[in-house]
């Protein structure tokens, strides 16, 4: 049963990702007083891209369609290490969250590699620019995630939710509100959202992620597009089960699950209220101001790991 | 049988430049040479494998017969740097075999397969020596017939000037870790003695040995600000001795800074962890961001190697401070991490030098800014380059993650330190690391995707064709142990674990360290079946010109380039680079079009500006001044002589 769950929700949160994202575009498209397209839309997107053609530079080699299927694997591996619904994860060691972090790295060397075999300025302008972005994003990633387990003295995610979960709400430290500062500043880097990428845009000179993906068609594309609305769902459901875990399921029952799932429905939508509202009130920000962002998501992680110690 | 063994391959080693001698009149002996080689460090694989996994001890001692101390041992530690040396030059004499009649003619070839031996065996007695004589006898000659490979290349103006700062710098080096043993006496006759007069002694002088030891061994570790020598001496080698001196020979360095602070001082104050921490961090950062200012390939390769060897210092340090703090479990982690870290990356920086080899082969140069497109063209090659850049990114599935994993897991268990120092140094070490660690992504996406991906940036890149079987076979073989390794790291972790044990008194390997290898496996299997179905079912491909904006001719030359890809890096650490840009435009006749405009960007890393050249400076000042005693007159040679006899005469008086 607890397996069967675990199978469960990484299904839920493959499955239900690419609404995710269309319930962002929809709730931004009304927030700028437009109609929007459907909710569905991205399915519909994805079925019709794995229903086309693949087109492939002439000059580019097997790492042009390798990366896109490594990209898409690692992020299943990925969301295998998230609990969703309850206090445990199909995959799930001492010390998974450096794996996590590190599958999450596999899956972007590649895409930069397949970006660069296009052989047009676009997908090398695109992989740099995700070079600098991913290298500085690193580091308050893991000292973040680092700091809770240092906190909850359990170094797998699952051990770590499930300790937040036996904690009061209000005896919510300081290191988690810096840690969770900082994976907020990380998050928005890692998955590519405005300040610091435009995942709308489509001006070549402004773009990270979508310059590098320019000269993907059909299926490669879809798995790209899929696998990046997997990685924004996962990194969401991450940032719940670590800080607000409360109304997951102690217990294995249907009853208890179905309570969970809503729950989570409920803190996904709010989170995804949220990200839509700063979508829409910040602007992008420069080029070279991105590593500063990321220089405030690093002080805030180390000043949550030094924390630690001192608050024992 | 272990002794016979070890005696035979020792043998066997010293009758290659024998035979090459011999053998080079005769058309048929021509592979002898690399045959004879590669048997013998078969064999000495063989023995190291046993002495690792068994931890059986044997000993060599020929003190009686010659009338100095000299005597090889072997125990875990040797045994693993044994096998780290006969098990990686191994795939690299098997692709020398066919590299070197490729390249080098005549007597070039034999100097070649005369030294190649030599060198490898210096490197077999420092690490199995068991008397200060013998490791210091191999020490200086590892320099050598290094130095000797080096030459092979050529001796242009240049070259020798940077032979000169190799051989400067070791013999500096060497002259500390001299003073190291020298600090032992009078127990210092062999190991043994060495281990039991270490407790006797007091504690300044085991912080001095400690010191002379960490400057000795870090010079030719080549630790930031010692590095100078390493990216000048590595990429003018030739290959297959490059790949030799980064993977392997950095290593007896590790191997002598372990057997100093581990083996015979048995740890120490935790500032020496600190130190080693502090000076493994430095060399991290800085490697990696040299690195990505390069596009010359191996130079590139060069300053990764001081960013690993700071990575293998982090474990090191943190192993120090565990042991100082009494946490000889989580020492025992740190250092099982940092070993692991220098197998991982003498197996992938031996690779990738090979590579770079393979390359200079098709496509006769290593400029970055003239590559692209190989990896269509040399479809092998191209994918085992792909296995070591992750390897040394430290991707999961592949060697270099397990060992940065185990530092990672040493860095967050130095939060149960009960000392609040420790507790937070050591978590936020972690940070360097993983910032070290992106950097490193950052750089081989540049190397692979410009050097490998893309369409040919040069004719010569164009037409590069696949290299011969035996280097192939040569790389293979060390790409085939990236993977084994990054998949199944149980199958050394456990032996490393005994060797920790051996080494720290009081440790075993805690359970946390083999909670990886129950993971990576199954994670190894899903993307392999997810990614080979998806490739079976994904429908047929169409070839398609690259996207151009709709507009025609669109050339090699719109790629980006090295030196493009990293400039957002080398703007966000400017302060790193201090670059000094001149910029010449000499104006033409209407001013709006300039005749010519020349720019120069030159880099001169700090530590020669601020640290080196003022010491050369006054050397050579004092020198010339001194200059002025030599004036070539014999009455004042004469008047020299007597003034000297007259001062040693009172001094006797007075004395």
């Amino acid at each position: 049963m607890t397996l069967m769950t675990n199978v469960l929700q990484v299904l839920l949160l493959i499955l239900l990702a690419p609404l995710v994202r269309g319930v962002i575009s929809r709730i931004k498209a009304r927030i700028q007083n437009r109609r929007g397209a459907s909710v569905w839309r991205p399915y519909a997107d994805v079925l019709k891209l794995f229903r086309k053609q693949d087109l492939v530079p002439a000059s580019a080699s097997f790492v042009f369609r390798l990366a896109p299927m490594v990209v898409f694997t690692t992020t299943l591996v990925v969301a295998a290490f998230v609990p969703l619904l309850h206090g445990s994860a199909l995959l799930g060691v001492a010390g998974d969250f450096v794996l996590l972090v590190y599958l999450l790295a596999l899956g972007r060397f590649f895409l930069m590699l397949g970006a660069m075999d296009g052989g047009s300025s676009f997908g090398g302008m695109g992989a740099s620019r995700e070079a600098l972005v991913s290298t500085l994003a690193e580091a308050p990633f893991l000292l973040a995630l680092m700091s809770v387990a240092i906190a909850a003295h359990i170094t797998s995610i699952a051990g770590m939710v499930q300790w937040t979960m036996g904690q009061n709400f209000f005896q919510f430290s300081a290191v988690h509100a810096l840690a969770l500062a900082a994976l907020v500043l990380v998050a928005i880097a890692e998955t590519g959202r405005i300040p610091v990428d435009n995942p709308t845009t489509h001006l070549e000179l402004t773009m990270i992620h979508e310059a590098m993906v320019l000269e993907y068609s059909g299926p490669s594309l879809a798995l790209i597009e899929w696998a990046s609305a997997i990685k924004l769902t996962v990194v969401m459901a991450l940032l719940i089960a670590l800080f607000v875990p409360w109304g997951m399921a102690s217990s294995v029952s249907a009853l208890a699950l179905g309570v969970a799932s809503l729950v989570m429905l409920l803190k996904i939508a709010a989170l995804v209220l949220a990200l839509a509202l700063v979508e829409c009130s910040v602007a992008k920000l420069r080029m070279y101001l991105v590593p500063d962002f990321l220089g405030v998501a690093s002080a805030l992680a180390i000043l949550a790991v030094v924390f630690t110690a001192l608050m024992r | 049988m272990m002794l016979l063994a070890f005696n035979s391959f020792l043998v066997a080693m010293l009758s290659v430049p024998i035979v090459t001698l011999i053998s080079h009149r005769w058309r048929k002996g021509r592979a002898l040479p690399a045959a004879l080689l590669m048997g013998s460090l078969v064999v000495g694989t063989a023995v190291a494998a046993v002495g690792f996994w068994r931890g059986q001890r044997f000993q060599v001692d020929i003190s009686q017969v010659a009338s100095f101390s000299f005597a090889l041992s072997m125990d875990r530690l040797s045994a693993f740097f044994l096998l780290l040396i006969c098990s990686v030059s191994l795939p690299v004499i098997l692709f020398s075999s066919s590299y070197i009649p490729r390249h080098y003619s005549g007597a070039r070839r034999h100097w070649l397969w005369v030294l190649l031996p030599l060198f490898l065996m210096s490197m077999v007695l420092v690490v199995t020596a068991s008397t200060p004589f013998a490791f210091l006898f191999g020490w200086e000659l590892m320099t050598l017939f290094s130095a000797g490979l080096i030459v092979i290349d050529g001796d242009s103006e240049q070259r020798r000037h940077n032979i000169f700062i190799y051989l400067l710098m070791m013999h500096a080096g060497a002259a500390a870790v001299i003073g190291a043993f020298l600090l032992f006496l009078p127990h210092a006759s062999n190991f043994a003695q060495m281990r039991a007069g270490a407790a006797l002694m007091p504690a300044s002088l085991r912080t001095a040995v400690f010191l002379l030891a960490f400057a000795g061994f870090g010079t030719k570790a080549g630790i930031v600000p010692l590095h100078l020598w390493l990216p000048r001496a590595h990429p003018i080698a030739p290959s297959p001795v490059s790949a030799l001196m980064s993977g392997v020979m950095l290593k007896t360095a590790v191997y002598g800074l372990v057997r100093f602070a581990f083996d015979f001082l048995g740890g120490g104050p935790s500032w020496w962890g600190y130190l080693v921490l502090f000076a493994g961090a430095v060399s991290g950062l800085l490697g990696v961001l040299y690195a990505i200012g390069e596009h010359d390939l191996k130079r590139l390769l060069a300053y990764h190697s001081v960013e690993n060897i700071g990575i293998i210092y982090l474990g090191m340090g943190a192993a120090l401070v565990f042991t100082a703090n009494g946490a000889p479990l989580w020492a025992a982690l740190a250092l099982t991490a940092a070993l692991l870290h220098c197998l991982n990356h003498a197996i992938f920086k031996s690779l990738l030098f090979l590579g770079a080899g393979a390359i200079s082969d098709a496509a006769h140069t290593l400029d970055l800014e003239e590559l692209g497109g190989l990896q269509k063209r040399m479809p092998v090659t191209g994918t085992v380059f792909l296995i070591a850049c992750c390897s040394i990114v430290g991707l999961p599935l592949f060697n270099g993650f397990v060992s940065e994993w185990l530092t990672f897991r040493s860095f967050l268990a130095g939060s149960e330190m009960t000392n609040l120092s420790a507790a937070i140094v050591l978590p936020l070490a972690a940070g360097v690391l993983a910032l070290i660690g992106g950097l490193a992504a950052a750089c081989f996406a540049k190397v692979y995707g410009v050097g490998f991906l893309g369409r040919p940036r040069s004719g010569e890149a164009g037409g590069a064709n696949e290299v011969s079987l035996p280097m192939q076979a040569g790389m293979g073989a060390l790409a085939t142990a990236c993977l084994v390794i990054g998949i199944f790291p149980g199958l050394v972790l456990r032996s490393l674990g005994a060797l920790t044990e051996e080494l720290l008194p009081g440790a075993a390997l805690p359970p946390a360290a083999t909670s990886l290898s129950s993971v990576l496996p199954w994670t190894a299997l899903f993307i392999l079946l997810s990614v080979g179905g998806m490739a079976a079912f994904k429908r047929a491909k169409k070839l398609t010109p690259t996207w151009a904006c709709g507009l025609p001719g669109l050339d090699q030359r719109m790629q980006y380039t090295s030196t493009a890809f990293s400039k957002p890096l080398r703007k966000v650490f400017s302060r790193v680079y201090r670059a000094e840009r001149t910029l010449e435009v000499v104006p033409g006749d209407p001013p709006y079009f300039p005749v010519s405009i020349s720019y120069r960007s030159v880099r001169t890393t700090s530590f020669e500006k601020f640290l080196y050249r003022p010491g050369v400076d006054a050397i050579v000042t004092a020198a010339l001044r001194l200059r002025r005693l030599q004036t070539g007159n014999i009455q004042i040679y004469l008047l020299y002589i007597f003034a000297a006899l007259i001062a040693l005469l009172m001094f006797m008086r007075w004395v």
